[in-house]
């Protein structure tokens, strides 16, 4: 049986090669990863991160029309409070209802642990769809009830027939695995179990009436329409400034974009099977889902990095465009926009020049960008990926070949970061959201991995990725001064040996 | 338990722990769970709770053993001791508390064993029992405080007879934590006491070891804190007085003089000039207040240690008409009784069913040409009900979990300067409408 046709889904561990500390080199990494020894590895200390669940949340709190359930004890949910106000603002600037998700919990107790908490679950489901009248509702199963082996397919399926909102599982044992980006297959899994993802009669579109005339023209169109409209793949990272240029791009070359599937709603999902490519915006993001839709509707699919900076936006256009046949268009394209761009960042260039940079964040993103800022004439002192999987592989090969003395490592973990920051001393740490507060108490310039607000892919990517940097460094008088009186909890011994010394087989 | 809650205003019994712990000084949690619940946890009031961010050493740095598939099977007693081990090795700290999570109390740790045996060799490490299956954050502040003070700290020799405790007040789940505190704090030693509050920044982890000695616990929250100082008063011998945290003159007017007879103390002073100190700026802001017109119906939904000092500050001090108090705590049937007073409170956690209460209690003019509408309104109450306000044209001001339309520092609403506070925010909240 498939992963697909499966309840649970795999965690990223048992699907993919995978690891979550490492340090070392690229070449090394990609060779540990492919050899599988980076399985094996962990570490004998550990600072707590997120989990999968808390990922899929953010994904499921974009939905349009859906109500979140948590199918835990009471605390699990709790992230979610601050999680409505991103997503609320994302759908107001995508020009949806800027509502929060409302979102329950199933408030397990201690006797709903030992006896199950199946009728519970069932009521609550019951419960948001008379109260929200959602088109989705999520069910979103966390470790508690993993364990105790809860029932939830039957569950969901009895409310299936009661309820109006369609019900997807989302199976986010946190103890499953250590790696967060495992949340994307899971939100994925559960979408494509959960939802139907084909356009219904009448409802999306006007059947063609038995032997009319005009049948063969009309279902050309479709097909035509069809051929040339491509599916892009956004997830929390990406915002709408990233989501405009990329749908610039692609219109320039006559396609039609479409995002999915943050922020669609139920009917917007009936449509993803009506489209002639899937394109991915990262290799670990939705490489499960693009394969699914490729199964199942044999749909192709375009998995080519991430689109930041001059020679990965080409790339990545180019391969899209090839699908198509537009290889020229695209060429052309990128050279009229990269020449209008170059022209554009020059004044900031001269300012950042030699500026030595750690990178932190989001195993594709942080790869891409040390090599991008490498061309653009900054030092890579050092890249921290959150997770590796084998995903990443053609990332790290570039990097391999562009930045081979290059520390790289494999680490979420802030006190790795603390004496990486204090040892290599760069200019500039450029790092994923959660460790902002941390590296400006160290008292170094800082600018976001990514940031919704922000833009970061492309042309208009690149922009006000140096835009932001040459601000950053216009004044630094907060970093300096707030370092100044911050106490580390770590010992002053630990910053004279090995930054990765509690790492092991 | 009520069987499902809708966008509940609390979390699990290890946020409440995490939240007690990452706000005392020197004190480093050591998480025995799914690497996520740390994380995640903290990030309900480090985001949700008026931008409280992460301290010395909590949040994303919060050490976890991270327990996975592989301890779930075979016991994770192991990668315990060994995340102490180095924990220890590692992290500056005077005190060192594991908690657990759902998972490692399922599969029954002995947690409390490993903990054990690294005091015996002469480390501060303890163990307290926090899944979120066994309460909701308030537990779990009462149980953390209960791990360092009844079952850790020694019992004092002898008592300082001018020295309390100040319980009640949550870190985080109580948004202005620090700076009632704060206040309370300058207000006792403003009449001669000495004060622990833990969580304030002149607090050291001396506070924490000095609190045995303190010849009263003085309660903040007719709930919250209760059992903590019974069995302090159990273990210790040091009584506790429960009253509610006073917000202006006129509470803190009553709870100086309380306090004060306790101790044979004169509050007279203290009070004269906290009353001249509030009416020098009180009285000022009369004429905004009386010719803009800025006397409103009142709805307030906080927990149950606001709601009382909330409903009768907007009553006794502004003269606002109070309709409808909303507790949105979880509370057992034995504690419920401890919240009845002048004020009628209603029992709701909801977001919905609290906005469907106000809107079918109080309808709308529906045309009609005479109404007696609940107009002027002013909600008060957290983040949440900023819709339900917005929806119904009411004014709106958050002050309980979770908020995160405003940032918070050290502000605070208890006493003269609090009650000041309190009424700046929310006449701040309606001048800051004008352009």
């Amino acid at each position: 049986m498939g992963y697909y046709e499966q309840n649970v889904p795999p965690v990223r561990d048992a699907r993919l090669k995978i690891g979550d500390s490492y340090q070392g080199h690229a070449c090394d990494l990609v060779n540990c990863g492919q050899e599988g020894c980076l399985l094996q590895k962990g570490r004998g200390f550990w600072q707590a991160n997120a989990c999968q669940m808390a990922l899929s949340l953010m994904m499921a709190a974009t939905v349009e029309n859906s109500v979140i359930i948590m199918h835990a004890p009471g605390g699990c949910g709790a992230l979610l409070h601050s999680l409505s106000v991103p997503s609320a603002k994302g759908r107001g600037i995508r020009g949806k209802a800027p509502l929060p998700t409302p979102w329950l919990s199933t408030n397990l107790s201690e006797s709903d642990v030992i006896g199950g908490g199946e009728k519970k679950l069932l009521e609550t489901i019951e419960y948001a769809d008379r109260e929200f009248r959602p088109e989705i509702i999520f069910a979103v199963v966390t470790c508690a009830p993993s364990i105790i082996g809860d029932d939830i397919e039957e569950t969901v399926r009895k409310a299936r027939s009661s309820v109006s909102a369609d019900v997807v599982i989302l199976h986010c044992p946190g103890f499953k695995s250590r790696v967060v980006a495992s949340a994307y297959d899971t939100f994925y899994h559960g979408i494509l179990r959960g939802l139907d993802l084909t356009p219904q009669p009448w409802v999306d579109f006007k059947p063609l009436p038995e032997g009319g005339p005009d049948n063969e023209l009309a279902e050309k169109k479709r097909l035509f329409q069809k051929s040339r409209t491509v599916n892009v793949w956004n997830a929390t990272s990406i915002g709408p400034g990233d989501e405009g240029e990329v749908e610039r791009l692609l219109a320039a070359l006559g396609l039609k974009v479409r995002f999915f599937a943050e922020y669609a709603s139920r009917s917007e999902l009936r449509l993803v099977s009506e489209a002639g490519l899937n394109v991915s915006m990262c290799n670990v993001h939705d490489d499960y889902m693009l394969k699914f839709l490729e199964e199942k509707f044999n749909m192709p699919y375009v998995i080519a990095g991430m689109p930041i900076g001059f020679r990965h936006t080409r790339q990545w256009l180019l391969q899209v465009a090839s699908h198509f046949g537009l290889e020229k268009e695209a060429s052309a394209l990128a050279d009229y926009e990269e020449d209008l761009a170059r022209k554009a960042i020059e004044p900031f260039l001269e300012q950042v020049k030699g500026k030595s940079v750690l990178l932190c964040g989001g195993v594709v993103r942080v790869g891409t960008e040390a090599t991008t800022l490498q061309e653009l004439g900054f030092n890579v002192l050092g890249i921290r990926a959150f997770h590796y999987d084998e995903g990443a592989a053609p990332i790290y090969e570039d990097v391999g070949e562009a930045l081979p003395e290059t520390h790289v490592s494999v680490s979420n973990q802030i006190f790795e970061m603390t004496h990486q920051i204090k040892t290599l001393k760069p200019d500039l740490v450029i790092s994923h959201s959660g460790t902002g507060g941390y590296i400006a108490k160290l008292g170094v310039p800082s600018i976001q991995l990514f940031n919704v607000d922000n833009s970061f892919f492309a042309y208009n990517g690149i922009y006000q990725i140096l835009r932001r940097i040459v601000f950053e460094f216009k004044n630094t008088s907060y970093r300096d001064r707030l370092s100044k009186h911050v106490k580390l909890p770590y010992k002053q011994s630990y910053f004279e040996g090995d930054a990765f010394k509690y790492i092991k087989e | 338990m009520p069987d499902f809650l809708e966008r509940p205003r609390t979390a699990c019994a290890l946020a409440g722990a995490l939240s007690v712990i990452g706000n005392l000084p020197d004190v480093i949690p050591i998480v025995h769970t799914s690497l996520g619940c740390g994380g995640n946890l903290a990030n309900s009031v480090a985001f949700g709770s008026g931008y409280l961010g992460s301290g010395y050493c909590s949040g994303g740095a919060a050490p976890s053993t991270g327990v996975t598939e592989t301890e779930i099977v075979f016991g994770g007693v192991d990668r315990l001791d060994e995340q102490i081990r180095n924990t220890l090795e590692l992290i500056d700290g005077k005190l060192f508390i594991v908690a657990t999570g759902c998972v490692t109390e399922m599969i029954g740790d002995d947690t409390a064993g490993v903990a054990g045996r690294f005091r015996e060799k002469g480390f501060p490490v303890i163990a307290i029992s926090t899944p979120s299956f066994k309460g909701d954050s308030s537990h779990g502040y009462d149980i953390a405080l209960d791990g360092i003070f009844n079952n850790y700290l020694p019992k004092a020799e002898e008592k300082n007879p001018k020295l309390v405790n100040i319980f009640g007040l949550m870190p985080g789940y109580d948004p202005f934590f620090r700076g009632d505190l704060e206040e309370i704090e300058r207000l006792l030693t403003g009449i001669g006491l000495e004060v622990n509050t833990f969580f304030t920044p002149s607090q050291t982890f001396e506070n924490l070891a000095s609190a045995p000695s303190a010849s009263l616990n003085i309660v903040l929250s007719r709930v919250w804190g209760v059992e903590l100082a019974k069995r302090f008063e159990e273990r210790h011998g040091t009584p506790y007085w429960v009253t509610d945290l006073p917000i202006g003159p006129d509470a803190t007017d009553k709870f100086l003089s309380e306090i004060a007879s306790r101790f044979g103390l004169d509050a007279s002073k203290a009070i004269e000039k906290g009353n001249h100190e509030f009416y020098s700026y009180f009285g000022r802001s009369a004429d905004a207040f009386c010719d803009q017109d800025l006397k409103y119906y009142a709805v307030t939904v906080t927990n149950s240690t606001y709601a009382i000092p909330l409903a009768r500050f907007v009553s006794t001090e502004l003269g606002w008409v109070l309709v409808d108090s909303f507790v949105t705590d979880q509370l057992s049937e034995e504690q419920k009784p401890a919240l009845e007073s002048e004020i009628k409170f209603k029992l709701a956690t909801g977001t919905q069913e609290i906005a469907r209460a106000i809107n079918t209690g109080h309808p709308r003019n529906r045309g009609q040409r005479y109404f007696d509408e609940l107009s002027p309104l002013y909600i008060i109450g957290s983040t949440l009900e900023k819709r339900t306000a917005i929806a119904r044209g009411a004014k709106h001001l958050s002050v309980s979990f979770p908020v995160y339309d405003r940032l918070i520092a050290d502000r605070g609403y208890a006493g003269y300067r609090g009650g000041l506070h309190l009424f700046e925010d929310l006449i701040g909240q309606l001048m800051s409408m004008k352009s």
